[in-house]
């Protein structure tokens, strides 16, 4: 089997270019991955028209970097006439009748969908075991969870399966995962990336962003999907920056900060010394680092429940099953209908979120807990701009630990959300926030996060390049994992 | 003594271009789900699009109710299960709607009275179920069709006056050009909360909800219903109920629909996926000088000219002949026009149940139509023959005056032969008239008339019999 797909990009690009390889070679092998790897990454493959959308590039200029190149989208994200199914009963035989905008933007680019990954149902989860088609397992131990919700996102780039993937990020989503498979994950800044046409969990965090095997290739991805979209008015119109030109230069004026909250004692020790030794390391190249406290942190998981799981159980109204999706078999009315579709149709978690997210919402409670929690963001957010006026970025772990095993949450509503305890209050201040890969513990990945300012993503680049290059590990859970 | 109290609240389909979230058509009457969609479908991923238009009209109307408006403004979601309801909720403005504290003034009986408005907002129409048989279809031509509600403090007194303002509601809503504002159509759609207190108490009785009322007429006849009913059940020591009634236009009486339970609970919060709307200052006050001439205006305008009350209610009241009347009003005799329009013109139109605008009138005929009238050329008896044909066939008046062969005889001494030749052959009459007794004038003045078959100008022969009476 061919490997073209651990390259880095302008390799492969350069392979393409020279007509040394097709993208056809690329297409065969990424699916040829798929099949010998277990750690069930996708739920829909896109194998047919990716075959044939790669015959048909033959005969066009290799005009872009990213021209020919595989990609794998979260399963929440719309695909037209591709199965998008959010993991979820629900929507198994759902079949959109567009492309997101997301889509529409690699499609400009003429890459290559290759299929749909696994994820948690509705993206609800940091596991990817709240799905319907199967647990997604860690490439660097089957017995652990990949992390979620974009589980197979995460995975498919850390198995060199693709060198793209798009994962979507509420709480976490995109760097807890990243950071347990050991890849690069970005969020954006909350309207960076157009959300039309990704099936909205809890519409005032989520967003769309870029999962690679390093910094530059993120950079790559993020200058394609960015950018305001008329049909998403809650999108920037703030310009598009050209990411990889601020890839290794000079960081020696930058002023870090870390949390001292980041370095809180649910944080494992392993974790958190990896953050203080790169915390060395920028310091002996010029690079100003304080600890800092920063209130109002503590309360993220609390406001994640209120904030987050009200507008999904509002956005998930929808599924009714008169329009599209599953639909209840034995029913005495219409009331009894829906009822019927979404007992069925939903799994456990996403129920449960529901249900909280209908209290939360609920008559009195409204003011007890919803806007409660508006005012308690407000705070959050502005102790986050206040430290924005003298530091760069933020930096601190992705996770308190690495990777567990499989089946040892997915019980306990309560410790589920603690995976998300460092990446929400990101979401919550729509901040956009990298997961660097920066070492091992027992063979598993360590995630840095790295938090910038509004639509200051350069900035994420810049410091992330210059870690990634000084560090220069190889983590490939393949083998060769020197660290 | 009980006395009633009455709040109204109206919902108005605007006619904007598109609808409110998505660039489907506005047009409800498209054949069935022609006018959908992905937007409209609630298709997973999609996300509402505001449109401006929309805006522009709420704004128009909630400056024309002279409301405050709320210069940054949100939409919020109001969730519940419905089949009618593609998203599973409604986007509408529960925080901030865009306009509020206004009011519009009517007349009761020659005085003014101001019915204040508590809010104007902004929000989208649910699909329209058709049940059949054991099925319901569901029509999406109707989803996301934009709407504005209007809900008045309960502040009306009574039945005339709900009518009262509704009809001068609608009037103002029709002179923006925002909405056809057809209750029959479903374009305009009242529901009145009626409730009872004592005259001396500041305490307002339970209310009751009347909805589904197909005519304003109606809405006073279910107010009227609604309290003798409530009068009833408190004179008998019972208690009225916190309930919706359906009006039943078969039997002019309400029907108990369904009993509020403790307070809906549509667990309304911010719409996440809309940006604020600014409006600015300037917006807002060009908005309300490109406001087009209102109901009121034109009623103390016609008034100077001297038009009688009657023709300006009628005009006022068909929008287009009103639109028609403002395009020759300073190009004729407003007061022959307006008599014209308001009888021969509009009985024609009533009579062949069209509107004007398929009519081949022009205002060039039309003009010239007046201006022979006012020479005398022509008579107002002969305009029942004109107008229809101008009407139908837009043929020259001119042309269709030598057709008929209407000839109206000016001369003098022709007109003066006739008279004198009738009071010579009715010496009884004109006695009659000399004791005083005014019918015998009218019957000479008929004579006259039947003599000249008509091709005189009945007023100056009017005015020549009663002079050569006079003399005798």
């Amino acid at each position: 089997m061919t490997d073209y797909l651990s390259l880095n990009i302008e390799e492969i690009n350069e392979l393409l270019k020279q007509k040394k390889i097709k993208p056809l070679d690329l297409v065969n092998e990424a699916f040829a991955k798929i099949e010998k790897s277990n750690t069930c990454a996708f739920i829909t493959l896109n194998k047919e028209e990716a075959i044939r959308k790669a015959k048909e590039l033959e005969n066009k200029e290799v005009d872009n970097v990213l021209f020919g190149i595989p990609i794998a989208i979260k399963d929440n994200i719309s695909t037209k006439n591709l199965r998008t199914t959010c993991a979820s009963l629900m929507l198994d035989n759902y079949i959109p009748l567009y492309d997101a905008t997301v889509i529409e933007k690699i499609n400009e680019k003429n890459m290559i969908i290759i299929g749909k990954t696994n994820m948690d149902e509705f993206a609800m989860g940091s596991t990817g075991e709240t799905s319907y088609y199967g647990s997604p397992k860690n490439p660097f131990d089957n017995e652990m969870v990949s992390g979620g919700s974009s589980s197979g996102s995460a995975i498919s780039v850390a198995e060199r399966i693709v060198p793209f993937a798009l994962g979507t990020d509420t709480g976490g989503s995109i760097r807890q995962p990243s950071s347990f498979c050991g890849i690069v994950g970005l969020k954006p800044t909350y309207g960076r990336v157009s959300r039309y046409g990704l099936v909205a969990f809890a519409s005032s965090l989520d967003q769309i962003g870029p999962m690679t095997k390093n910094v530059k290739e993120n950079a790559l991805l993020l200058n394609v999907i960015s950018g305001y979209d008329k049909n998403d008015q809650i999108s920037s119109k703030e310009i598009v920056k050209d990411y990889t030109k601020y890839l290794n230069t000079d960081i020696s004026n930058l002023k870090v900060a870390i949390p001292t909250y980041y370095l809180n004692e649910k944080i494992d020790k392993t974790v958190k010394n990896k953050v203080l030794e790169i915390a060395d390391l920028l310091k002996k190249n010029g690079v100003t680092v304080d600890i800092i406290d920063i209130p109002y942190l503590e309360y993220a998981i609390p406001l994640y429940q209120v904030i987050a799981l009200g507008e999904a159980s509002s956005n998930l109204a929808r599924f009714d099953g008169i329009k599209y999706g599953y639909k209840a078999k034995d029913y005495t009315s219409t009331e009894d209908f829906i009822r019927k579709t979404r007992s069925e149709g939903f799994g456990r978690e996403v129920k449960r979120r529901i249900m909280i997210g209908s209290f939360v919402l609920s008559g009195e409670n409204a003011k007890i807990y919803y806007n409660k929690a508006l005012t308690l963001r407000k705070e959050m957010t502005n102790s986050f701009k206040k430290v924005f006026e003298k530091y760069d970025l933020i930096i601190g772990p992705t996770n308190t630990d690495v990777a567990y095993k499989l089946g040892t949450k997915q019980d306990d509503a309560l410790k589920s959300f603690y995976d998300d305890l460092l990446t929400i209050p990101v979401n919550m201040a729509g901040l956009p926030a990298m997961s660097l890969p920066v070492g091992l513990k027992n063979n598993l990945p360590i995630g840095l996060q790295i938090i910038g300012n509004y639509f200051k993503e350069e900035t994420i680049y810049q410091l992330a390049s210059f870690i990634e290059k000084e560090l220069n590990l190889k983590i490939d859970p393949r083998g060769d994992k020197s660290c | 003594m009980l006395v009633p109290v009455i709040g109204i609240e109206v919902h108005v389909e605007l006619k904007s271009k598109s609808k409110v979230f998505s660039s489907s058509l506005n047009d409800f009457n498209a054949p069935i789900n022609t006018n959908i969609s992905l937007i409209d479908l609630a298709y997973p991923g999609t996300l509402p699009k505001m449109n401006k238009e929309v805006v522009d009209m709420a704004l128009k109307a909630a400056l024309t109710l002279n409301c405050k408006i709320n210069k940054k403004m949100h939409f919020d979601r109001k969730n519940y299960f419905y089949p009618d309801l593609p998203k599973g909720y409604q986007i509408t403005q529960a925080d901030t709607p865009i306009g509020y504290d206004g009011y519009l003034e009517i007349d009761v009986d020659e005085t003014k009275k101001r019915i204040e408005i508590e809010r104007i907002h902004i929000e989208e129409d649910t699909c329209k179920s058709i049940h059949v048989g054991n099925e319901t279809l569901l029509n999406y031509n109707r989803a996301g069709v934009p709407l504005i509600e209007i809900v008045t403090k309960p502040v009306i007194t009574s039945s005339k006056e709900a009518i009262l303002y509704l009809e001068a509601l609608r009037e103002n809503l029709l002179y923006l050009g925002i909405s056809d504002v057809k209750i029959e159509e479903g374009s305009m759609r009242c529901e009145a909360n009626v409730s009872l207190k004592e005259e001396s108490s500041s305490v307002l009785g339970t209310k009751v909800e009347i909805k589904n009322i197909g005519s304003i007429t109606n809405v006073g006849i279910g107010i009227e219903y609604e309290i003798e009913r409530q009068k009833k059940l408190l004179q008998n020591g019972e208690k009225v109920t916190e309930e919706t009634r359906r009006f039943c236009d078969k039997t002019n009486t309400t029907i108990l629909m369904r009993v509020k339970e403790t307070g809906n609970d549509y667990r309304y919060f911010p719409e996440p996926d809309m940006a604020y709307i600014e409006l600015t200052d300037e917006e807002i006050s060009d908005t309300l000088k490109s406001l087009p001439i209102l109901p009121n205006q034109l009623r103390n305008k016609y008034k100077q000219k001297g038009i009688n009350s009657n023709n300006i209610n009628t005009i006022i009241s068909n929008k287009e002949i009103c639109d028609f009347f403002e395009s020759i009003f300073d190009l004729t005799n407003q007061v022959m026009s307006a008599n014209i329009l308001t009888s021969e013109v509009l009985s024609y139109i009533n009579k062949n149940k069209i509107s004007l605008n398929e009519t081949l009138l022009t205002k060039e005929n039309f003009i010239k139509l007046i201006e022979l009238l006012e020479k005398n050329v022509i008579t107002t008896k002969h305009c029942k023959e004109i107008i229809p044909i101008m009407l139908e066939k837009g043929t020259n008046v001119e042309e269709i005056i030598k057709d008929l062969n209407i000839e109206v005889i000016t001369d003098d001494n022709f007109v003066l032969d006739i008279i004198n030749k009738v009071i010579n052959e009715n010496p009884n009459s004109v006695k009659d008239y000399k004791e005083g007794k005014d019918r015998a004038v009218k019957y000479l003045m008929g004579q006259v008339m039947k003599e000249s078959k008509g091709k005189i100008n009945p007023k100056d022969a009017m005015d020549k019999l009663i002079s050569n009476l006079n003399n005798i």
